[in-house]
């Protein structure tokens, strides 16, 4: 089995924004963006995630994985449960409005009725605003971060040096674990185990990767003493730690995380202050299904 | 002169016993290593040697307690008043397996890890980085993946992480485990450079005879935690049991002249060259993904009723690969896999395995029931054979690795060598026709892989037996037919005595002739065939 | 036993113990997605769960938090997912929870030991689950039957299936284990 990391250098605009900055400016964007319902803010914040996007250059040969599933995901929460289910949408949406189709219509030469209302039409369309803007800033960090900077990112932005290496290690640890998989299973596989062909209940079913599943996690736990002394060894925890991966501020981060601070506050502040959390259809919206 | 005072490691009245065990692991051990010199570390699986160096580099007490007395020195200074820190940039330990101890994703990475523990700034880390890297040779290799560089690179990498921390002393416990001859003499000649530059080196490793080709300036021999012998090489030969430890085959024919021969009578069935092949290559060649490179390049080979094939080739050679075809594990990208005259791509794994047992290396990666006997009875069960048979079948199996009284026993509770056996009883319990082992004899002391070898050679029931090995002695003692694998192709196939005639031809295939080889060569003409040293030692006139 | 267990403990060991339990969590929820298990209706099973909730167990509520949070991390960068933070978080408490009962078990073959873990498990799936569900609420807008349906209930009823079956399994093996890895 092949696990391969989705990074590598596009000498794309986000290829010369420090981590730390990105970091700050997704989750910034995360906070503001889940406050509000108001159409204006989120087509801004989605068009905002647009240009962040493409700022990474990545392929859509690349992300198409990823997209694939975030779409499986945005189909069953959007078309399934706000659209065909009609969900009360959490409160968000006010009950009664005005029906998309009055009238019914027909289909196959019978009529129906169905109760979709223009309001709910809307309100799917936000949540897909919402939604797809967080998608579009988070899916592109595996395209596009190192997976040498993560340890000295966290490190950096103030997580305890030991929570920071963590990450690091765990990275080290998955292409082995990958490849001890595919041992234990071929070792199994020799001794006639077949993980496809099973009868019997559910519990029969689940305990069927137990032949996988206990080499690997014991060997694993068996290696870790090795490791732990390594590091031991090499001095790991006794004093401040440094990096080997040169982090460094340029202007334009400065810029980026002011920006960040700009757009929590100003979305906090509009939506508190001044009530523009609410969810509202816009006047125009009406005007298609006026007839 | 105070240079001759301060010694950089001195061992002075060492005990040590864990706190889990009731006896000692370290008995009074006295000890002193001098700038440039070599210390070669032998001794039995358990005799304490790892203790001894964690003892040297901190991790006994600050990470594994008990109780010590006696104390270890460092340039006179006493390892129980510094830090791991301190003793870090002191010591530097290359533990057993490489993959276990590499720490970073990437090459540069892992070398400046404890240089990033020392808390370094970037610029010093780089410098040093790259004095260690230039100095091993794998410069190229900085911006590498650690995951996938070779088995040896793998340890030299690991060696550069170390060496960058700039130690006095180094500790090397088995570095030579899982290399190949050719790659492990380039690691020896390494460690006798570092000495040769003023380091003081100490080396754990079980082959004795690759050791001696560096010299080192002084060998010490352990036996149940406690020194047995310490002076030089040739003082060694005389008193340490030469079934423990493998001595240069002139020594053990010395020595065993005279002593009754232990018996040895393979049991597989007489050679009939007429017969069906067991398995069939037939120009097999194959890649791991379409886009990775070609593994084997046409490779012929059949195998039938009667043989014991050694399959011998340096690191990456593609032995494994090969051997996982005739199973159908893996399925060849052109060509064909016959069993038993059946193409694999048209059977299954599970139908294979009542032909072929397969033991994979490493048991932990295979060891998952609660009981031993759950464990054997995995695979007939799989197979689907009826409750008797399965109960009959685990019960041989048992027994023919002399694990009887530890059914009930969880197999994760076994020690190393248990733990092989019982991966090796899971796959007897099949009753496979033909037997293949990977690397059955890796990581295990000599006394411990020759008795084994032993066993399985004599068991009754299978038709033929294939291994892959790095040790020559191995396949010269045990094969009938060695099949010798370079760059994924069959570079020679035939008896022991054929293909192994030729020295120049065999270091071109990254192979070293042996001392046993060396001496079956010479008395070939009264032998007839290739013998252990016991049994040469008969024919010797001397 | 002689010494008290810490749990709260986070030296060089738990470090690569959390590396371990995280890049495990990773790479069996990515694989077993290929290798086609034998599904149960249209719920996605994730036997990997199993994972966090017996490093909490095994190794305490850090390790285990460490193990679940970062490994559905690695597992969502490696499907190129992105990131999810309160699933991320929820998947932490799975392993957090049986790590806050890990001090209470000392012999993990003994039915006491396991019957415990199996209720933390429950009461780490429902909080875990529980907290990521209910985000869709503020994150996406859902309603409170959307979350229970469609995100808390498959989500929840999975989890404490496998691991209901496979932590026992765990710890049993984990038992024999103990004794060989001997860093006291
Ligand atoms: N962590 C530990 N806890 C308890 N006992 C231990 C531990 N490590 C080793 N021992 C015991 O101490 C003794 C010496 O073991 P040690 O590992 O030093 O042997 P060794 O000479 O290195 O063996 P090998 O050649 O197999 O590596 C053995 O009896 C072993 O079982
Ligand atoms: N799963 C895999 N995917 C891709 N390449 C692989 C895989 N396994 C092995 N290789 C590559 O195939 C080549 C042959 O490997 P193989 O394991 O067969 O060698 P080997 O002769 O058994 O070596 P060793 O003596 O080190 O065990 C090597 O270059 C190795 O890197
Ligand atoms: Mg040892
Ligand atoms: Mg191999």
């Amino acid at each position: 089995m092949l696990v391969a990391w989705n990074y590598h250098y596009r000498n794309s605009p986000m290829d010369h924004i420090d981590p730390r900055a990105r970091w700050i400016f997704s989750f910034a964007f995360l906070f503001a963006v889940t406050q509000t319902w108001n159409p204006q803010l989120l087509a801004g914040l989605f068009a905002i995630a647009l240009v962040w996007y493409a700022m990474g250059r990545v392929s859509w040969k690349d992300a198409r994985r990823g997209w694939l599933l975030i779409s499986f995901m945005l189909f069953s929460m959007i078309v399934v449960n706000t659209i065909i289910t009609g969900g009360g949408a959490g409160g968000v949406v006010p009950p009664g409005g005005q029906l998309v189709w009055p009238d019914g219509f027909s289909l196959f030469g019978r009529h129906l009725t169905y109760g979709l209302t223009v309001e709910r039409l809307w309100f799917a369309i936000s949540q897909l605003m919402r939604i797809l803007g967080i998608s579009l800033l988070f899916i592109l960090i595996p395209y596009t971060m190192d997976s040498r900077a993560y340890g000295a990112t966290f490190s950096k932005l103030g997580l305890p040096d030991r929570l920071a290496y963590t990450m690091e290690l765990a990275f080290r640890f998955i292409p082995s674990l990958a490849r001890n998989l595919a041992v234990t299973l071929d070792a199994q596989k020799a001794r006639g185990f077949e993980l496809e062909k099973v009868r019997g209940g559910l519990i029969k079913k689940i305990a069927r990767i137990a032949p996988l599943l206990i080499p690997l996690t014991m060997n694993a736990i068996l290696s870790s003493e090795d490791i732990a002394n390594a590091m031991d060894l090499r001095g790991f925890g006794q004093r401040k730690r440094t990096w080997l991966f040169a982090l460094q501020y340029h202007w334009w981060d400065w810029v980026l995380i002011a920006f960040s601070v700009v757009l929590l506050v100003g979305v906090t502040v509009l939506v508190h202050a001044l009530g523009m959390g609410g969810f509202a259809v816009p006047a125009w919206f009406y005007t298609f299904f006026a007839g | 002169m105070p240079e001759t005072l301060v010694l950089p490691l001195e061992v002075r009245g060492l005990s040590f016993r864990y706190r889990s065990r009731e006896s000692w692991a370290l008995r009074d051990i006295n000890l002193n290593l001098r700038p440039g010199e070599v210390m070669l570390l032998a001794g039995s699986s358990g005799c304490g040697k790892t203790t001894l160096m964690r003892c040297i580099n901190g991790l006994i007490p600050l990470s594994y307690h008990g109780e010590k007395h006696g104390d270890v020195f460092l340039y006179g200074q006493s390892v129980q008043k510094m830090s791991l820190s301190q003793i870090s940039t002191r010591v530097g330990t290359l533990l057993q397996d490489p993959e276990r101890q590499i720490l970073g994703t990437y090459v540069l990475n892992e070398v400046c890890f404890g240089l990033e523990s020392l808390g370094l700034p970037r610029s010093e880390m780089l410098e040093r980085a790259g004095q260690a890297l230039k100095r091993l040779g794998i410069w190229h290799l900085r911006d590498h993946e650690t995951f996938n560089t070779s088995g040896g690179e793998k340890q030299k990498v690991a060696l550069a992480g170390v060496l960058a921390m700039q130690p006095q002393i180094l500790l090397l416990d088995e570095p030579l485990a899982s290399l190949d001859p050719a790659s492990a003499h380039e690691a020896l000649q390494t460690f006798r450079a570092l000495a040769d530059e003023g380091l003081a080196v100490m080396l754990v490793e079980h082959r004795v005879e690759d050791v001696l080709a560096i010299q080192p300036e002084r060998v010490v021999y352990m036996e149940d935690g406690q020194v047995t012998y310490s002076g030089d090489s040739a003082g060694l030969m005389d008193v340490v049991d030469y079934t423990r430890i493998k001595l240069p085959a002139s020594v053990v024919m010395r020595r065993a002249k005279g002593q009754p021969l232990p018996e040895f009578k393979p049991a597989v069935p007489a050679l009939n060259p007429a017969s069906q092949p067991l398995v069939e290559f037939r120009d097999v060649r194959f890649r791991y993904t379409p886009d990775s490179p070609e593994i084997l390049h046409g490779l012929n080979l059949s195998v039938r009723a009667g043989e014991v094939i050694a399959i011998l080739g340096h690191n990456g050679s593609g032995k494994t690969t090969t051997v996982k075809h005739a199973l159908g594990l893996l399925k060849p990208t052109s060509g064909q896999v016959l069993l038993e005259g059946v193409d694999t791509t048209k059977t299954t794994v599970a139908w294979a395995a009542r032909t072929v047992g397969y033991v994979f290396q490493s048991p932990t990666q295979m060891l998952f029931a609660p009981t031993v006997r759950e464990e054997l009875a995995f695979g007939p069960t799989n197979l689907g054979f009826s409750k008797p048979k399965i109960a009959e079948n685990v019960e041989w199996a048992i027994e023919t690795v002399h694990l009887q009284d530890e059914l009930p026993t969880p197999p994760l509770a076994l020690s190393f060598g248990q733990q092989k056996r019982v991966s090796i009883a899971s796959v007897l319990s099949m009753r496979s026709r033909i037997l293949m082992m990977d690397e059955p004899t890796a990581g295990q002391d000599y006394w411990n892989y020759q008795a084994f070898m032993d066993t399985i050679l004599q068991t009754p029931g299978f038709d033929a037996i294939i291994f892959i090995t790095h040790d020559l002695d191995l396949a010269l003692i045990y094969a009938n037919r060695v099949v010798m694998l370079f760059d994924g192709q069959v570079v020679a196939d035939g008896s022991p005595r054929e293909v192994l005639a030729d020295e120049d031809q065999l270091r071109g295939w990254r192979v070293l002739p042996t001392s046993l080889l060396r001496m079956n060569q010479q008395y070939f003409p009264q032998t007839g065939r290739f013998l252990r040293a016991e049994a040469l030692s008969q024919f010797a006139s001397v | 036993m002689e010494e008290k267990k810490s749990i709260w403990k986070f030296g060089t060991r738990e470090v690569v113990y959390a590396a371990i339990g995280a890049a495990l969590y990773a790479v069996l929820t990515y694989a077993l997605n290929f290798l086609q298990l034998p599904g149960t209706g249209n719920v996605t099973m994730r036997p990997a769960i199993v994972i966090p909730m017996f490093f909490g167990i095994a190794f305490g509520p850090i390790v285990g938090f460490i193990a679940g949070f970062v490994g559905n991390i690695l597992a969502d960068l490696l499907s190129g997912y992105g990131f999810w933070f309160w699933w991320d978080l929820g998947n932490g408490i799975v392993g957090l929870l049986p790590g806050l009962f890990s001090a209470l078990i000392v012999n993990y073959r003994a039915g006491k030991s396991i019957l415990l873990a199996e209720l933390s498990v429950i009461l780490g799936s429902g909080l875990g689950m529980g907290l990521a569900s209910v985000s869709e609420r503020w994150v996406s807008g859902a309603d409170w039957n959307t979350v229970l349906v469609a995100n808390f209930l498959p989500a929840f009823l999975t989890d404490i299936a496998n691991g209901l079956v496979l932590l026992p399994l765990l710890m049993v093996a984990f038992a024999a284990v103990i004794n060989r890895s001997g860093r006291g």
